[in-house]
């Protein structure tokens, strides 16, 4: 029987399974998608300092490591269920079952979306398939599009599209209605961008970003905030102008804006058509844990951490025995996070089977995590490390009560 | 078209204003607005329409941080009734 299976082929599976296998650990990794690399393929951006983060570069290093220690790793697989049957765990892809001792799951994230009349139509697609046609399939997804939805991964995406010389018309909220929540409301979405103003300089230095930490300041910024946006990359993002309507017949061929109040009421008259031939949706991210939730491991929702996530510890244990988790499945931070916790879940891994790894080591590579979260250039949630907290208290709760039980 | 006529969940067909006037009606939870909806119930397993589903029926009630709304079941994705029956352990 395999030591290991790994579930997906993103920075955390990838970094898990070289780990693993250098620690001589016999795995194999599955992934649904053709090619390895995860989230990482689509991801292309600038970093401080000017040099640029290219995930398919990336993805390609860890491939090529992947290939010299030879592992097995069988790629267009879907894993439909898992299962632990007498102290091991079994994996169901497609008509095949794999066996193994230890399960780590590295499943990523999901995209959430937003809902606006019209959302239906041909030509309406996620934003991070907009990033995936382009660069992953180097297919242009229109001539000129809209993004729906301000948020960090639909600012950083825009660009891309615009490196990619694709006319980005606009980035714009979504109308407010019951399902599109905070996302609708210009004050939110405003104070939630703060937090990444160092990503977009230009957008901010008008409004004096330093003086926007105070509350009185943000209600005047959001209240002087232009109506026709602020260019960012050339491209204007609008925090006081909505998509009420995605307009076309057959296909996508416009969206209606109009302009909002502070807190997103639509104001009546100022409707206007600009024209596109794809319109993106972007209501940001949440950790895919829909095989953690089979296994019934408790799970936690958390708002710093983008949903529910299942219980893990900070060495990457879930409650169950041989069960782990690495990645966005944990809640949604970039990829250097989850290479680091996919490097500390193969240690842990390893450690449980009987390898020799110091205790040392893993507690270094916890650290590690920490620190590369710090580090990080794009902090999806402003207060991840409040996120992880909670977590962290859930877990230490669950552990006493194990504790209780076995005494 | 307006919010009510606007699809929610694409695999059933359930519009916008059916889910608000029943998660209105019965004060639904999001698997008793599935349940009597449908919505989520579809091919695609709920995976496009299940953050929506769940936003509508927390206008009425409160998360339960403890528990996953909308249960996963297997398969968690489409798979043919011939490779279910199917065990070849490599």
């Amino acid at each position: 029987m395999r030591d290991l299976i790994i579930i997906g082929s993103g920075p955390a599976g990838l970094t898990a399974a070289i780990t693993a296998a250098e620690h001589g650990l016999d795995v194999l990794v599955l992934d649904e998608y053709h090619k390895p690399g995860g989230r990482l393929l689509g991801q292309l951006y600038e970093e401080p300092g000017g040099t640029w983060w290219n995930g398919i570069e990336e993805s390609r290093k860890l491939a090529e490591r992947a290939g010299v220690l030879g592992l097995d790793i069988r790629l267009g697989k879907s894993v439909h269920n898992i299962e632990q049957v007498n102290s091991s765990w079994l994996v169901h892809a497609d008509c095949e079952t794999f066996e193994a001792k230890s399960l780590l799951l590295a499943t990523g994230a999901a995209e959430a979306p937003v809902a606006i009349p019209g959302w239906t139509l041909p030509g309406v697609m996620s934003v991070g398939a907009a990033q995936v046609m382009t660069n992953v399939h180097r297919v242009k997804p229109g001539k000129r599009g809209v993004i729906i939805g301000v948020n960090v991964l639909s600012s950083a995406i825009a660009m891309e599209l615009k490196i990619a010389d694709i006319e980005v018309a606009a980035i714009a909220l979504p109308k407010t209605n019951q399902v599109n929540g905070s996302a609708s409301n210009p004050t939110e979405v405003m104070n939630a961008l703060l937090h990444v103003s160092h990503m977009a300089p230009s957008l901010f230095v008008k409004m004096g970003s330093k003086l926007m930490k105070n509350d009185f300041m943000k209600k005047m910024g959001i209240t002087f905030y232009p109506k026709n946006g602020v260019r960012m990359w050339d491209i204007p993002v609008m925090l006081r102008k909505a998509v009420i309507r995605i307009e076309g017949t057959d296909q996508v061929e416009g969206v209606t804006l109009a302009t909002v109040t502070a807190d997103g009421k639509v104001i009546p008259g100022t409707e206007e058509v600009i024209g596109c031939d794809f319109v993106c949706i972007a209501g940001g991210l949440y950790p895919l844990a829909e095989l953690a939730a089979l296994t019934g491991c408790p799970f936690y929702h958390i708002n710093e951490l983008g949903g529910f996530v299942p219980l893990h510890s900070q060495d990457m244990r879930t409650p169950l025995d041989g069960l782990y988790v690495a990645g966005n499945i944990t809640g949604i931070e970039g990829a250097k996070v989850a290479m680091s916790q996919g490097k500390t879940a193969a240690l842990s891994i390893a450690k449980d089977l009987g390898q020799d790894i110091a205790d040392t080591s893993l507690s270094e590579a916890v650290r590690q995590i920490s620190s590369t979260r710090t580090d990080a250039h794009i902090q999806f949630h402003p207060e991840v490390d409040a996120g992880r907290r909670k977590l962290q208290e859930y877990w230490d709760l669950h552990d006493a009560e194990k504790r209780k039980v076995m005494v | 078209m307006t919010d009510r006529d606007m699809i929610v969940c694409r695999c059933e067909e359930v519009t916008y204003g059916e889910l608000t006037d029943t998660a209105e009606k019965f004060g639904c939870t999001s698997r008793e607005l599935k349940l009597r909806t449908r919505a989520g119930m579809g091919y695609c397993g709920g995976r496009t329409c299940r953050s929506l589903v769940d936003a509508i029926a927390l206008a009425a009630t409160e998360r339960d941080v403890t528990q996953i709304t909308l249960k996963y079941q297997p398969p968690v994705r489409p798979v043919h009734f011939g490779d279910l029956g199917v065990i070849t352990n490599d």
